[in-house]
């Protein structure tokens, strides 16, 4: 009785069919803006996380954050993909566009949205079933009707995981190892095929060689996805991504290609915190 | 990816308009059945009134709250229900007398004194200590006890009151004769403590010998009786008593505890002057509702406690058969059933009437006792 | 205060908590030991060759042939005893009628003991009553019979002041100088020719019916009674337990009034007397829905299922927050509603949990007698088919145990029937308390792991 009167995730079928009804096909989107805020803040109770943040964030390239811990970058990457809603007093301002759309906008399903943009937690959090249903739990959820072997073969390849696993698919995640289950996480969230991939300190509870497999991984699914990566290992930053953020005490502060962050940087606190003096 | 695709997260409005109403009936939908225990009372409470009623309009409060006449079957009925409130109290009374103590002392020793695995045994203990059934409660105390206390009542006491007395009388001797001489030091102290621990233990040893051959003289007409209905009703009470003081010692952390014992305090110390007073509302809590297991128990009070609506003489006199609200409830129902409209039958309603409240009452102060008890051991 | 007064103190305080957890595991042993030995024993005991007819006549079972050969040789070993009766009762005839009067009173009641442990008297009409038709059917039963057939006893009121004294003589005493006096000797030295003890293992004693109000056979029905009335409890209480832990853990908004208001109606609910339920179904359920038209296992279902309510939703509720919260992020991420997340990803991690919760409160609904004395139980029944259960109130076990010992009125010949179902109640519920202790272990094992 409960379960029908629930919101029910829009199958692929109705989804095709109601979206160009509402909107008009839009026009190709520029390469260099998936996913932009506009004077975007977000504010837990009255005080500001993330304050009046202005930043272009491009398709098919790897985006860090970093900052010192408290910053703000955390709740900037949840709220990209409307996770703060679940924080009680969690409130947005300001634009965040996403595709084009605004994504704090009425006319926007955060169910929906959700599909769309993947996200990758701090500490591995595999469910407690087996290897294959993790990675099949989303698209069954959401009426997939390919193969769904396929599917999961496919996305635990692209998360390098596959040659691991593939004899246990019906083994419990929770018997991997942390570095394993991490990269299951990401098979899980990419199973979605999902535009771009939210990743929230995807190493900070993993050991120097999962992070390295990690960080691999991350340089090969830029091909694919458009990664926003939240890190406070600045090394890491260096490593992987593109381009570089910096945020400090909610702001913005600095944002460019990776290599002017980490070499001549313009704002003064940036290169504070890049040589260490803060932090 | 096709722009369709990327777009998709967006919905019409109407559509929008849709999901919202669809979430927000399931959103009624759960919370309407989340309500259902708070219809459940709300139609208890209802119910037991509309039924209690007739009986306060027909018969008025002051012959039921007042006197204690119970002769509900007779041709002119009288239903002064005093002697039953009393009996509930005094077998209340007596099953927290014997359950608190041994309850709350058990709780401190569960959760300070025993290593971890003594207590992984103790639990299971507690747990079908619980979980046994009332009637089962009931019927050994009718079958078991109730001909070993007619037969061997008086010397069972003495014995009992002989085995707790003397330790008890021993530690008191000690620890008076200690106390009353540390005016003095040195050798005088000496003597004098030698002569109070004599003279002391003199009286004590006379007190406990007159105790106990008093009550081994105890003849005790039925084994069915208040006392009997007590001692079983706290041993039902102590689980709940143990499990939820033994939470609340729990909470008062481990910081106070060192802060005790680094200014060099013993354990009975630290726990008598620093864990227990800073737990204190949950175990106020622990006890209310062991109260409230025992006013509210049916079976073993109808079985066992004799069932006579009288005031026990003197008034304290446990050895005598009592009657309760509950066993009233469930001994004449079967009779006034079918007589519904009768004063017979709203009377019992108007005592159930009275035990919810009791209960709802008791329930709202355990409540504020938790709660107080919760912000103590989050500071 | 000195040290060494100090260091007594602690001592003993550590002593008095040590002291009172004894005291608390000996109440148990006290409580289980009788419960285990004299429960057993409705199961396991020295049958007679009476309980083999029983079984035989009853319920068509066991060995006709063999237990007619037995038969044979026990008449044989009875026939000096009603031998020496008949003599005894034609020396009677034949004598002075105040010799008569002297005795009519004492032989009526050896022969009331003799019929009780041997069955009715050869070559007399079928008694009424099934109880009658047949002897003792338990050695430790006839064992005590025989001793009332060897003593007679009375209470001596002489003293005032003090309570009655039980006074026993031998019967030999008052039938000195009688045709009747070696009956004394003959019977308690041929006891076991006469009955044949044999230790028997009286499984179906949870499945049988019973004849004569439990004089003979089992409480299989008394046991499906409990057993349709938990599971009618749970079927109610879990739907609604569970889905109201969702919406409090899940939906509500947290710390709002309407939870806090909530809470207090459960916690309330709780705190209820059990036997209040019991008088609100009879006024809620029965008057006034009329679920039935009186009493009903429906009825009783839906007053037991009430009072597990609070336990269930409670259980729920712990168990729904105690699944961490990641797992809920991670389904959230992935696209899920939160209806989605809640059916797929929470509620099967937190089912190990919910089930112990259930598994007590099924426990808790088996034992509870006080809510089914108005609603569903009855002291006499059959055992009931599945559609009768909406309409037919049903014996249980817990109700069962209380008509037996306290209304029943031979109270002190069914002690076994009593000691066995109360045996299978305590067993019963301390087995379902085990499974959810096992469940529980098991949760913090994968917890750890």
């Amino acid at each position: 009785m409960v379960t029908t009167a629930m919101p029910q995730p829009v199958r692929p079928v109705r989804r095709e069919q109601q979206a160009p009804a509402a909107n008009p096909p839009a026009a190709p989107l520029p390469e260099t803006a998936h996913v932009r805020t506009d004077n975007f803040s977000v504010y837990y109770h009255d005080h500001p996380a993330v304050n009046r943040v202005t930043l272009t964030i491009p398709a098919g390239k790897v985006t860090a954050i970093i900052g010192p811990s408290g910053c703000g970058k955390s709740t900037l990457l949840r709220a990209i993909n409307r996770m703060n809603d679940f924080v009680p007093g969690a409130r947005a301002e300001g634009q965040l566009w996403y595709c084009g759309q605004d994504v704090y906008g009425p006319n926007c399903d955060p169910v929906e949205l959700r599909r769309r943009i993947g996200m990758v937690f701090q500490k591995p959090n595999p469910f407690p079933k087996s290897i294959f249903r993790n990675v099949a739990w989303a698209p069954k959820i959401n009426g997939y009707r390919g193969d769904l072997e396929e599917l999961v073969e496919r996305s635990l390849r692209q998360a390098a995981l596959w040659d691991e696993v593939k004899d246990k698919l019906d083994r419990s995640a929770l018997a991997l190892s942390g570095g394993q289950q991490q990269r299951l996480c990401i098979a899980r969230a990419i199973a979605m095929q999902p535009d771009v991939l939210l990743m929230d300190e995807p190493c900070s509870a993993l050991d120097p060689i999962a992070t390295a497999h990690i960080e691999d991984l991350i340089d090969q699914l830029k091909t694919q996805y458009t990664v926003v990566l939240v890190t406070h290992n600045m090394q890491q930053a260096g490593r992987v991504s593109d381009r570089t953020a910096f945020m400090y005490l909610g702001e913005l502060v600095e944002v460019d290609a990776t290599d002017i962050i980490f070499t001549r940087p313009n704002n003064p606190r940036t290169q504070d915190y890049i040589t260490g003096r803060f932090g | 990816m096709s722009s369709g695709l990327a777009a998709s997260f967006l919905i019409s409005r109407s559509a929008g308009r849709r999901k919202r109403l669809a979430g927000l009936l399931g959103h009624a939908a759960l919370f309407l059945t989340a309500s259902s225990s708070a219809l459940a009372i709300l139609f208890i409470f209802y119910y037991i009134f509309r039924d209690a009623l007739p009986f306060f309009r027909q018969r008025g409060l002051r012959e039921f709250l007042f006197s204690t006449a119970w002769y509900p079957s007779s041709p002119e009925p009288a239903f002064g229900a005093l002697a039953i409130f009393y009996g509930s109290g005094l077998v209340t009374a007596g099953a927290v007398l014997f359950a608190v103590p041994l309850g709350v002392s058990a709780a401190i020793c569960l959760s300070d004194t025993l290593p971890f695995r003594a207590r992984q045994m103790v639990k299971p203990v507690i747990e079908i200590l619980a979980a046994i059934p009332s009637v089962a409660f009931g019927f050994l105390a009718l079958v078991v006890l109730a001909p070993h206390l007619q037969q061997h009542g008086g010397t069972m006491l003495a014995v009992v009151a002989g085995v707790l007395g003397l330790p008890v009388a021993a530690l008191g001797t000690w620890v008076a004769s200690d106390l009353c001489t540390t005016r003095w030091t040195g050798r005088t102290r000496q003597v004098l403590r030698g002569v109070a621990v004599l003279v002391l233990g003199a009286i004590a040893l006379l007190a406990l010998y007159h105790g106990v051959s008093f009550l081994k003289a105890l003849q005790i007409a039925s084994g069915t009786n208040a006392l009997n209905v007590a001692l079983v009703l706290g041993i039902m009470a102590l689980p709940t008593i143990v499990s939820v003081s033994e939470d609340a010692l729990q909470a008062v952390g481990r910081e106070l505890r060192e802060g005790a014992y680094a200014l060099g305090a013993t354990r009975a110390e630290t726990m008598l002057f620093v864990v227990i007073p800073a737990a204190r509302s949950g175990i106020a809590a622990a006890i209310i509702l062991g109260i409230m297991r025992a006013i509210g128990e049916t079976m073993v009070v109808w079985m066992a406690s004799g069932n006579a609506a009288q005031i026990p003489t003197p008034w304290y006199n446990l050895l005598q058969p009592v009657r309760t609200l509950t066993a009233t409830i469930a001994g004449d129902m079967g009779e006034a059933d079918h007589v519904t409209g009768s004063a017979r039958y709203h009377v019992l309603f108007a005592m159930a009437l009275c035990l919810v409240v009791i209960s709802y009452t008791l329930n709202l102060v355990s409540e504020h006792f938790v709660r107080r008890g919760g912000r103590v051991g989050r500071r | 205060m000195n040290l060494a007064s100090r260091k007594l103190i602690n001592r003993v305080f550590t002593s008095v908590g040590v002291l009172s957890i004894l005291l608390m595991a000996a109440t148990l042993v006290v409580i289980m030991g009788p419960i285990v030995e004299r429960g057993l024993g409705a199961f396991i005991f020295r049958g007679t060759v009476e309980h083999r007819r029983v079984l035989l006549q009853q319920f068509g079972r066991g060995d006709r042939e063999a237990l007619e050969a037995e038969s044979r040789e026990v008449a044989a070993a009875r026939r000096p005893v009603y031998d020496l009766l008949e003599a005894f009762e034609a020396q009677l005839t034949q004598g002075p009628a105040e010799l008569r009067r002297q005795y009519r009173q004492p032989l009526n009641e050896l022969k009331q003991h003799l019929q009780g442990l041997l069955g009715p008297f050869p070559g007399k009409p079928e008694p009424v009553l099934l109880r009658d038709r047949y002897g003792e059917t338990r050695w430790d039963q006839a064992r005590a019979r025989c001793d009332h057939i060897v003593y007679a006893e009375h209470y001596d009121y002489s003293d005032p002041s003090r309570m009655g004294l039980l006074v026993r003589t031998p019967r030999a005493e008052q039938f000195a100088g009688t045709v009747l006096e070696p009956l004394f000797t003959y019977v308690p030295a041929h006891l076991e020719e006469m009955l044949r003890p044999r230790w028997t293992c009286y499984a179906r004693f949870l499945t049988d019916v019973s004849y004569d109000s439990h004089f003979f056979g089992g409480i299989g029905p008394e046991l499906l009674g409990t057993f349709y009335l938990t599971i009618g409890a749970i079927l109610f209480a879990v739907p609604l337990g569970v889905v109201s832990a969702i919406y409090l853990t899940e939906y509500a908004r947290p710390g709002s009034r309407v939870v806090a208001l909530l809470r207090t109606c459960i916690s309330t609910l709780a705190g209820v007397p059990s036997i209040v339920f019991g008088l609100f179904g009879l006024a809620f359920f029965i008057n006034t829905l009329r679920v039935s038209p009186s009493k009903s296992v429906l009825a009783g279902s839906l007053t037991l299922g009430l009072l597990i309510l609070p336990l269930v939703i409670r259980a729920a509720e712990e168990a729904i927050r105690s699944v961490p919260e990641t797992y809920k992020l991670a389904a959230l991420s992935l696209g899920a509603t939160r209806w989605r997340t809640m059916v797929t990803v929470l509620l099967p991690a937190a089912l190990p949990g919910i089930l112990t919760g259930i598994v007590i409160s099924m426990g808790r609904a088996a034992g509870e007698t006080a809510p089914i004395i108005f609603t569903a139980a009855v002291s006499v029944g059959q055992p009931l088919a599945l559609w009768q259960t909406f309409t037919e109130p049903t014996p249980a076990l817990p109700w069962n145990i209380f008509n037996l010992c306290s209304e029943h009125q031979a109270v002190d010949e069914i002690r076994h029937v009593q000691y066995g179902m109360v045996f299978t109640l305590v067993l019963l519920v301390l087995l379902l308390n085990s499974t959810a202790i096992f469940l529980r272990a098991r949760i913090s094992r994968k917890l750890r792991g």
